[in-house]
């Protein structure tokens, strides 16, 4: 017993040591599924709280950026009125339809804290569940799409940013509708990969890569990027380089976006796979 | 009492520099500085390891908690905590030292202070930056990530120290 004790003694620092890192390991393997994020709401409230304050001070530097984005997307949204102000008068009668039509709400909100140089950046927004934001809930800028909503507390939410090695996002080629899995393999923020696409389908560079729709998380047609026309094969399938539409060093403005049908859709596929 | 004080000081000092500044620089990916471990290295000669890996632990919890990531900076400082007696044990200029004073360029001198900064720093990065990415994928990318901080870190561990008043 008292050479147990003899030999303990001498190892403590190594024995203290493996025991700490033990601790770090089962921190880290804990939240390597991604919704235990939402464990952090404490910290995220303090963290929140500066974030704030020191974003609305850096704001005043990027006014000019803001503004001039604000100009384009309100180009693009006056366009789109006339376009559908322009379509001739129906036979049919209007109806009041829930179910298919817009079925997604849109809420502004700002980043007040974003990272593009880890392997998993989250992007940190000025509106929490007091505002009505969920986890889930999608987040997009004016240019194209940035995350999905992980995690939420009163007042802020955090984001899992497309610039995350774990985001994966069903999106599809807007020329042809074909799908496949949109992912970023942590190297660069200006590039995300499409992968599981078959290699007949014909790509040129420039098509633009879009939300499918399948994950009710984004409407469909929400621009994610563009092809570079760069492409790995991998049996079957070939992966395609997609540069990415929104500039996340830039990310300021964004729009969170609420599916309505999303509980009645996430049932009933759920009952469907599970049968 | 007034030296723990002072340390306090420099733990919630250097905590927020890297909080407010620091995370926020982020020069083409492959350059993150983390300038907290700072903390770590500039503890008494002659503290005790269990102390000294306790602090480390908490230290990379406290940078865990406001970054989001949960156990990545813990495991790194941990790390960084078990190599710092043995690197001072390799160093030859602190032999004449008072042992409960603070490892600084002022005490051993520029190029020594600069190597242990350079190499437990190193230890560090090695640990945090390869524990994030949790896989032997982006080897070569992630040691180079390393090498550009650790040198990043180095150098403004370096230019702190020189801005710490002489004994």
């Amino acid at each position: 017993m008292r050479s147990l004790l003899n030999f303990l003694l001498r190892f403590k620092t190594l024995i203290l040591f493996l025991i700490l890192e033990a601790v770090a390991l089962v921190m880290i393997s804990s939240s390597h599924n991604y919704h235990q994020y939402v464990t952090f709401g404490a910290a995220r409230t303090v963290s929140g709280f500066f974030a704030e304050r020191l974003e609305n001070g850096r704001s005043y530097f990027r006014l000019k950026q803001v503004n001039q984005q604000l100009v384009t997307e309100n180009q693009i949204l006056r366009r789109q009125i006339e376009e559908m102000r322009l379509l001739p008068q129906s036979e049919f009668v209007t109806v009041t339809d829930t179910v298919k039509g817009s079925g997604y709400s849109y809420l502004s909100a700002t980043v007040i804290n974003n990272s593009v140089n880890k392997q998993k950046n989250f992007i940190t927004l000025d509106r929490g569940s007091r505002h009505g934001v969920t986890t889930g809930m999608g987040v997009a800028s004016a240019e194209g799409i940035a995350g999905v909503i992980v995690g939420v507390s009163r007042n802020y939410s955090v984001a899992m940013s497309l610039l995350n090695t774990d985001f994966r996002l069903s999106a599809s080629i807007a020329r042809n509708d074909y799908f496949g899995s949109l992912a970023w393999d942590g190297n660069n923020y200006r590039f995300a990969q499409l992968s599981e696409i078959p290699h007949h389908v014909a790509v040129t560079p420039g098509d633009t890569i879009v939300s499918s729709g399948y994950s009710a998380i984004f409407p469909e047609g929400l621009v994610i990027g563009t092809l570079t026309g760069d492409q790995k094969k991998g049996g079957d399938f070939v992966t395609l380089k997609v540069e990415l539409s929104a500039d996340f060093k830039k990310l300021t403005n964004v729009y969170i976006i609420s599916n309505l049908s999303r509980d009645e859709r996430d049932t009933i596929e759920a009952e469907v796979v599970h049968e | 009492m007034n030296r723990g004080l002072n340390y306090i000081t420099s733990f919630v000092g250097l905590m927020l520099l890297q909080l407010l500044i620091f995370n926020n620089i982020q020069l083409s990916g492959y350059v993150n500085p983390y300038i907290y471990v700072m903390f770590i290295l500039i503890l008494p000669l002659n503290i005790p390891s269990w102390i000294l890996l306790l602090l480390s632990f908490m230290t990379g919890f406290v940078v865990d908690l406001f970054s989001g990531t949960f156990g990545v900076h813990t495991f790194a400082t941990v790390m960084a905590g078990f190599a710092r007696p043995w690197v001072l044990s390799l160093s030859v200029a602190l032999e004449a030292s008072d042992p409960g004073s603070s490892p600084s360029s002022h005490i051993g001198g520029r190029r020594w202070f600069i190597i242990y900064t350079m190499t437990v720093v190193l230890v560090h990065h090695l640990s945090l930056f390869y524990v994030e990415v949790f896989s032997f994928t982006g080897f070569f990318r992630t040691l180079l990530r390393v090498m550009f901080s650790t040198v990043v870190t180095t150098f403004f561990i370096f230019i702190f120290d020189l801005l710490r008043p002489r004994k």
